[in-house]
C-alpha cells in the first residue's frame, strides 16, 4: 500500500457459501482499538460464514501495521481505507460496504464522499463529532493524573489543544498526536453528501430496550430530514471498544448482518 | 443521587450489579480496579450526557472522585449550577 505496508486481516466465505459482497472495517482511534479486536473479529467471522469477503486494516501506525502512531495523519488513514476499497473491490468484483467502529466511522463516511459511492456504510456507535471524541481522549490525559495522584502542575485539555494548534505533537496515554493526526479529527462531523447510500447505524446499551443517545437520535434526524436513508437500532451489549475483556455480543452481531443489503452479485 | 450515581457506575465499569452494595463512604478512586483512567473519562463522559451540564478540566479532582458520598455530592453541585 502508499508508504509502507499495513498489516490485514482477510475473511473470506467457505467453499460453497453464495458470494454477497465485500466489506471494509475501519477500526477506532487509539485504545477503543486495542479493546474492540476481538468483538470485530467476531463480526468479521460472522459476515464471512454468511458470504461476505471481509477486509480488515490496520491503518497507518496503529496495531501491527509499518509506522509509529505519532507519524500518522488523518489524511493517510483516509488514503488506507481508500486503497482498502480499491484492492477489496479488485479482488471481489464487487464494491465495499463501509463498516466503521467510533471514529472509524467519521473515515467511512469521509471516504464514502470522496469516493462519491458506496452500497452501504454500516455504523457502529459512531462518534457524531470528531472535535467532542478527541476532547474526550484528550482528557485520558488529566484522569491519569487524577488516578496517580499527580494533581499538581498538570496538563489540562485546553493546553494540549493549543499545543496542537501551534504545530506542537503532544503525549497522552502512551499516544504520541501529530497536529496532522487531531486537527482533521477535530473538525470532523458524521455527515455524507451522497444522498443515496443507506446507512445502517447500531448502538449499544447495558440495557434491554434503551433507546438511541439523544445526539443520536438528533443527528440521524437531521440526515434523514436531509434525503438520507437511515437504519437505526439499540442492542443489548456492552461497550466492548471501553475495556479489554468485554462479553461476547451475540445481539450486535445478529442485528449487523439482518441490516445488511443484500449484496449485488460480482460483476 | 447516591443511587442514580451508583446505576451509572454499574453500568460503565461492567460491576454487573456489584455496585448495588456500594454506600456513600464506598471507595471509587484507586478502590475499583475497572476504575482505570479510560473507565474514568467513560464515567465523565456519561455523566454529562446524562445530567447535560458540562464539567471544565480545573472541576475535575481526586476529592469528587473519593467515594460515591463525594461523586454524588458533586454532581449534585454541578446540577444545581446549571438550573
Amino acid at each position: 500500500m502508499g508508504q509502507g505496508k499495513r498489516f490485514c486481516l482477510l475473511h473470506e466465505p467457505q467453499n460453497g457459501a453464495a458470494r454477497r459482497g465485500a466489506v471494509l472495517f475501519v477500526h477506532p482511534f487509539a485504545e477503543e482499538m486495542n479493546n474492540s479486536r476481538r468483538i470485530a473479529a467476531l463480526q468479521a467471522r460472522a459476515f464471512a460464514d454468511a458470504g461476505w469477503t471481509v477486509l480488515q486494516i490496520d491503518l497507518f501506525g496503529c496495531g501491527d501495521s509499518e509506522g509509529d502512531f505519532g507519524e500518522a495523519s488523518w489524511q493517510r488513514w483516509l488514503d488506507d481505507v481508500i486503497e482498502g476499497v480499491g484492492w477489496l473491490r479488485q479482488k471481489t468484483g464487487c464494491s465495499p460496504v463501509l463498516w466503521g467502529l467510533r471514529a472509524g466511522c467519521l473515515l467511512c463516511v469521509q471516504a464514502a464522499t470522496a469516493m462519491d459511492a458506496a452500497p452501504q456504510l454500516v455504523l457502529w456507535q459512531p462518534v457524531i463529532s470528531g472535535k467532542q471524541h478527541l476532547q474526550q481522549f484528550l482528557r485520558l490525559k488529566i484522569a491519569h493524573q487524577l488516578i496517580d495522584g499527580a494533581d499538581e502542575g498538570r496538563t489540562g485539555t485546553q493546553q494540549l489543544l493549543e499545543q496542537l494548534a501551534r504545530g506542537e505533537m503532544i503525549e497522552v496515554a502512551g499516544y504520541w498526536i501529530s497536529p496532522a493526526l487531531a486537527l482533521p479529527l477535530e473538525a470532523a462531523e458524521l455527515d455524507i453528501t451522497n444522498k443515496h447510500v443507506p446507512i445502517a447505524w447500531v448502538e449499544v446499551s447495558g440495557s434491554a430496550g434503551s433507546t438511541l443517545s439523544p445526539a443520536s437520535r438528533m443527528r440521524i434526524q437531521n440526515l434523514q430530514d436531509s434525503g438520507r436513508r437511515v437504519e437505526a437500532r439499540v442492542v443489548e451489549a456492552p461497550a466492548f471498544w471501553q475495556s479489554p475483556g468485554s462479553g461476547d455480543c451475540p445481539a450486535l452481531i445478529e442485528a449487523t448482518l439482518s441490516m445488511m443489503r443484500t449484496g449485488s452479485p460480482p460483476q | 443521587m447516591e443511587q442514580e450515581v451508583l446505576v451509572i457506575l454499574d453500568e460503565v465499569l461492567s460491576l454487573k450489579g456489584r455496585a448495588a452494595t456500594m454506600t456513600g463512604e464506598s471507595p471509587l478512586l484507586g478502590a475499583i480496579p475497572e476504575l482505570d483512567s479510560m473507565a474514568l473519562v467513560a464515567v465523565i463522559t456519561t455523566l454529562e450526557e446524562r445530567f447535560g451540564f458540562t464539567i471544565a478540566d480545573d472541576e475535575l479532582d481526586g476529592a469528587s472522585f473519593a467515594t460515591l458520598g463525594t461523586l454524588s455530592a458533586f454532581v449534585t453541585t454541578k446540577l444545581q449550577s446549571v438550573s
